[in-house]
């Protein structure tokens, strides 16, 4: 009796799942029209096409370091004021700061944020500004309030509220409460924050760079649509170093930062 | 002076937080709070500065002038003035960990300095000696620029007396300010709490009878959100067991 409850758990756990994924999978396939040889062929092209790569072009190196730098700033630039705007839209979604009219709007307009691309609202700036590093900048910092202005205002809701209480206690105005009980306890877990955003925006920075706005992602796109594939080599290697590189240097200091979040 | 007149709350269910509570605080008294957990006594303190608004009733605060306001009330402005005049000291986690003792200290004058020289965190050197000298009365000026969160439970206290000394109330609450304390550090707590009642009302919960029976001049006593007592601080074995019905058993566990 136990072996046919364990057999048919393990049908039910195991089997079934896989199965229909594997089903679902097959008339995906199907309704889309994927025909597997062409798996084959893409396999072939991609290993010809990345032999034709190297060497990487070292020459091309020395000219690409101002585009490097670009990107680092527009990531920078984006992070800085991203933090800002995020900052000052988490005081208006916590529920200790602000009524809980204006937190539930503020907390949807952050997830709507969420929900769209940087890429999109990079492509609709690039309308209104034209093509360069300022539209990149506005779509990084807007991009940045899904995420940071979320976790901040959850940072702000967690502050103990004898705090809160206790220095409104003293007849401090909401400006006042931000700047003594608010601020000094989020600083840590801002600059954490801040600073992982700085990653996935060194990213994006090289993405949006490539649809226009400049920095190493504009070589690395004009490269490959020039057929310079070894400079577009060294161009990726950069942007490898470069990304790897920013993730190093952001986790160590925000490993540092961690003591001190838990030394509070 | 403060003069409660027949506050009351009551829960959306129907059950009474506070049932029609009445006293007045004059000069010179240090009134304690009793009464068991959930009886009432921190929500009766919190509505003294407007933390909490009760359903009905009035909270009369007489300050420097002599003028009358009723905080129950009063608009968040109004308000936020009348709080500038009314000290409390909390229990537990309620200074800012990450700024030095002093900065915490000087938080006392919050109020009273516009919001912009507050957010460049700009006091005068004349305020800044002042709560140097606060701090002095309480022994703590060898720890000023020590951060908050390096600082024993009994540290912490003493900065909010310090805090509560250089914000110069015209009222001093305390909600169970010696409650994670230990004996010792208790009472000194109090000790420096009891000389401030000279010079003005000075209100607090505690759990501790033994505590108010030697330093408080005023026990009032809460139970189930009504007041059962006022009256002097030396309560007997009986009033005190029907103060806190079956806690005082675990009371007396703990040799109080």
């Amino acid at each position: 009796m136990k072996i046919a409850e364990f057999k048919i758990s393990r049908y039910k756990n195991i089997v079934l799942p896989l199965g229909g994924l594997i089903l679902l999978s097959f008339l995906a396939s199907k309704s889309c029209k994927i025909d597997f040889s062409d798996f084959g062929e893409g396999i072939a092209n991609g290993t010809f096409f990345i032999t034709r790569m190297f060497p990487p072009d070292w020459a091309a190196f020395p000219d690409m370091l101002q585009p490097t730098f670009d990107t680092i700033l527009l990531a920078l630039l984006g992070t800085f004021f991203g933090t800002i705007l995020s900052l000052l839209i988490a005081f208006f979604a916590a529920a200790n700061l602000s009524n809980p009219w204006v937190r539930n709007i503020t907390r949807s307009l952050i997830s709507i944020e969420r929900s769209i691309p940087e890429l999109f609202i990079l492509l609709i700036l690039i309308t209104a500004f034209g093509l360069g590093a300022v539209p990149a900048i506005i779509a990084i910092a807007l991009g940045c309030v899904g995420m940071l202005g979320k976790l901040l205002a959850d940072t702000i809701e967690d502050i103990p509220p004898t705090l809160m209480d206790s220095v409104a206690s003293i007849g401090a105005n909401k400006i006042q409460i931000i700047a003594f009980a608010v601020m000094p306890e989020i600083i840590p877990n801002l600059i954490s924050y801040a600073l992982f955003r700085f990653e996935v925006n060194i990213r994006l920075s090289v993405l949006l760079g490539a649809i226009g706005a400049g920095g190493i992602g504009y070589e690395l796109e004009t490269s490959f649509s020039l057929l310079e594939y070894h400079r577009a080599f060294s161009a990726l290697i950069i942007v490898l170093v470069l990304v790897f590189s920013i993730e190093r240097l952001s986790s160590f200091f925000r490993n540092k930062l961690k003591t001190a979040i838990v030394l509070k | 002076m403060i003069e409660v007149i027949n506050i009351s709350k009551t829960l959306p269910n129907g059950k009474k937080l506070l049932d029609n509570i009445s006293f007045k605080v004059k000069k010179g008294e240090f009134v304690g709070i009793l009464g068991a957990s959930g009886a009432g006594k921190t929500l009766t303190l919190r509505s003294l500065n407007g933390l909490l608004k009760p359903d009905s009733g009035s909270v009369v605060f007489k300050n420097e002038i002599g003028e009358k306001v009723n905080i129950c009330t009063l608009s968040n402005k109004k308000l936020r003035k009348v709080r500038q005049k009314i000290g409390v000291i909390f229990q537990g986690y309620h200074l800012v960990q990450r700024l030095s003792v002093l900065e915490n200290v000087m938080i006392g004058r919050l109020g009273s300095i516009s919001t912009f020289r507050s957010i460049f965190y700009g006091f005068t050197d004349a305020e800044a000696h002042e709560a140097m000298g606060a701090l002095e009365k309480v022994n703590m000026e060898h720890l000023a620029n020590n951060k908050v969160s390096s600082l024993s439970g009994g540290e912490k206290q003493r900065v909010g007396i310090a805090r509560a000394i250089f914000q110069k109330p015209n009222l001093l609450l305390a909600d169970e300010p010696i409650s994670n304390l230990d004996p010792k550090n208790a009472k000194l707590i109090m000790k420096l709490i009891k000389p401030l009642s000279e010079e003005i009302p000075v209100i607090g919960v505690f759990h501790q009878p033994e505590m108010t029976a030697k330093y408080c001049t005023r026990v009032i006593a809460i139970k189930e959100g009504k007041i059962i007592y006022d009256g002097k601080p030396n309560l007997s074995e009986d009033q005190l067991s029907e103060i806190y019905g079956e806690e005082l058993s675990t009371l007396a566990l703990q040799g109080k």
